[in-house]
């Protein structure tokens, strides 16, 4: 038996715990299943901010992303449309300064081009060196596979019908 | 006397003390024992000069007056100091080279023209307080007990050593000191070996570390210090093996052959070890990533499957979305065996299911309750059964390749059990009012 499995605390129980919470929460208003296009892709949108907030207040801040992810969804919850155009706005402008893919590539610094568009997709990982962002790259993973995992079999209880 | 006008115009409060001192000694051919009487007051008047003098030059914390008295008291060869004494001319200087001696210790503040008449002089037992004081401020910042345990010995033989030797003790000392307080950052960080590490190569490397740690310490001990601190990074060579900028906190990494030394390529080799071991880590975790060599194409690599994770996120939210939620409890219930399911193996209480609302899984976990049950409509009195016959999961969608191994077993598995889970409970009408506390989530 893994004992991954067992372990009341682990990664996996948390983010199942706090998930399903959320959609229930999401869910719970609505008796009636609508089925406009609307109100799904808000739903969508509802549920996928879930599964990022639960992953990360599952690890709890712990890492930078998990940070760097609460944060960005609490200054979207205030201030959508700005906040989120300024950041994007800035990442834009960082992957454009490095355009030169193929002087990067033939630099010194030969990972820098990979590195870059790892930074845009580990959250929080412009600020980082290479070295954290590996760190933060690897725990990124762990905990996006959990997640899938997780939000793959609720999908197939649902799907039951 | 001549001598004595000279160093005495170079400082006027000494000029005073001093001329007071010598007059009346010379006046009184003393006996032995009125020398030692006369010694100590000329220390206590010298200790008054430093306490009242410059403070930056005498007055440093290891200069207090009381210390004068005792080193003096404590001199073995009493007569050979009465000598000079006698002579009066070189008395001053040497009195005086007290404070020179402590203070040189520090930071080398005394860079008096007194000094420089003090040195020419030769030594006598003077040394011996001198040395005594000059260890103690020496070894101030780093073992003190150890000089001061050592001054007695060197007490004695102080008295006939000069003042290179001296000055080589203290480098000694300072170098023991230094050693000592580097062997305690040697110990740590020793989680970043080179594998190719080599102890004969090491010493190119602390060749040029020792040279620059003796640079630095070389400074405040004066000019008499060459030899010691060679003497002293032989040593420490010999000691230790790898060492690095010693004050400072950094990772001790062993130079390997060929490799620049400077602390710059260290660091960045430093760094490359640690980016390279991660990049291993990643490998295992990443699927696929064994056959893959180079940074960049596993880079690539990981690029790619953080990218498709996240993708399956996005897609399993929206298919989370579009399903028609039916929030039974008993899906959760399912969830928990499906999550017992995901490496594979049968949980052992999946069996005692029994008819009771609570569903223990033999597992008493003390969290991972579902506090579903507040939120569940109660209205969910849709048969059960109509779930198992539907419970064969055709695996969700095409992202299932990056899973390969995880999806087939859930089926299986999940099949077997939810048929028997079901079976069994199928005759309850679920009300949605599974108390909390005995839904219990083993995950």
């Amino acid at each position: 038996m893994d004992l991954q499995n067992l372990n009341p605390s682990s990664l996996k129980s948390r983010f199942t715990a706090r998930f399903l919470r959320a959609l229930t929460e999401i869910n719970a208003p609505k008796t009636i299943s609508s089925s406009s296009p609307r109100e799904i892709f808000q739903r969508y949108r509802r549920i996928k901010v879930a599964a990022d907030k639960s992953m990360a207040y599952s690890v709890r801040s712990r890492r930078i992303w998990s940070r760097a992810t609460l944060w960005r969804l609490r200054t979207r919850s205030r201030s959508r449309r700005l906040v989120s155009f300024g950041r994007r706005a800035s990442v834009k402008t960082r992957t454009t300064a490095s355009h030169g893919k193929e002087n990067k590539e033939h630099h010194g610094a030969v990972l820098g081009v990979q590195a870059e568009e790892l930074r845009e997709l580990v959250p929080g990982g412009e600020a980082m060196d290479l070295c954290n962002l590996l760190d933060e790259t690897a725990h990124y993973i762990k905990c996006l596979t959990t997640q899938v995992q997780v939000m793959r079999t609720i999908a197939n209880l649902y799907s039951i019908e | 006397m001549g001598t004595w006008d000279n160093s005495m115009d170079q400082s006027d409060p000494f000029e005073s003390a001093l001329s007071s001192m010598v007059s009346s000694p010379a006046a009184s051919n003393v006996p032995v024992s009125g020398e030692n009487v006369m010694m100590r007051e000329l220390i206590g008047k010298l200790g008054n000069i430093c306490s009242s003098g410059d403070a930056s030059c005498y007055t440093t914390p290891l200069n207090s007056p009381p210390r004068f008295d005792l080193s003096m008291v404590n001199l073995p060869n009493r007569s050979s100091l009465a000598a000079p004494f006698s002579a009066d001319p070189g008395f001053a200087e040497r009195a005086a080279r007290f404070s020179c001696f402590s203070s040189s210790g520090n930071s080398g503040g005394f860079n008096d023209p007194l000094m420089d008449s003090f040195k020419l002089s030769g030594n006598q037992p003077i040394n011996v307080d001198g040395s005594q004081s000059n260890k103690n401020s020496g070894s101030d910042k780093k073992n003190s007990g150890v000089s001061r345990s050592s001054s007695p010995e060197n007490a004695e033989s102080g008295v006939s050593k000069d003042e290179s030797s001296v000055f080589q003790q203290i480098q000694s000392q300072n170098d023991a000191g230094t050693r000592k307080r580097k062997s305690t950052p040697r110990e740590k960080p020793k989680e970043i070996p080179s594998p190719a590490a080599d102890d004969a190569k090491v010493a190119s490397e602390n060749e040029e570390s020792n040279s620059k740690r003796s640079r630095r310490n070389g400074a405040p001990a004066g000019n008499g210090n060459a030899k010691g601190s060679n003497d002293g990074n032989e040593k420490q060579r010999k000691e230790n093996s790898k060492l690095l900028e010693p004050p400072k906190d950094y990772i001790h990494v062993r130079a390997r052959r060929g490799q620049a030394t400077d602390s710059h390529s260290l660091a960045e080799r430093v760094r490359r070890e640690k980016i390279s071991e991660r990049m291993k880590f990643l490998q295992d975790l990443v699927p696929g990533c064994n056959k893959v060599t180079g940074k960049a194409v596993m880079l690539d690599e990981i690029i790619n499957y953080v990218q498709s994770l996240q993708r399956q996120v996005e897609f399993l939210s929206m298919k989370l979305a579009t399903v028609n939620p039916r929030m039974d409890v008993n899906m959760e219930a399912l969830l928990s065996k499906d999550m017992f399911q995901s490496r594979g193996q049968l949980p052992h209480g999946i069996y005692s299911i029994d008819s009771s609302p609570a569903f223990p899984y033999g597992y008493q976990p003390q969290q991972g309750l579902l506090p579903l049950t507040n939120g569940i409509p109660n209205t969910t009195e849709t048969p059960f059964s109509m779930k198992t016959q539907g419970f064969l999961l055709p695996s969700v969608d095409g992202f299932t390749d990056a899973h390969p191994q995880v999806g087939p077993m859930w089926e299986d598995d999940l099949q077997s059990i939810v048929q028997m889970g079901f079976a069994q409970n199928q005759p309850q009408s679920y009300q949605g009012s599974i108390p909390t506390g005995q839904v219990k989530l083993e995950l």
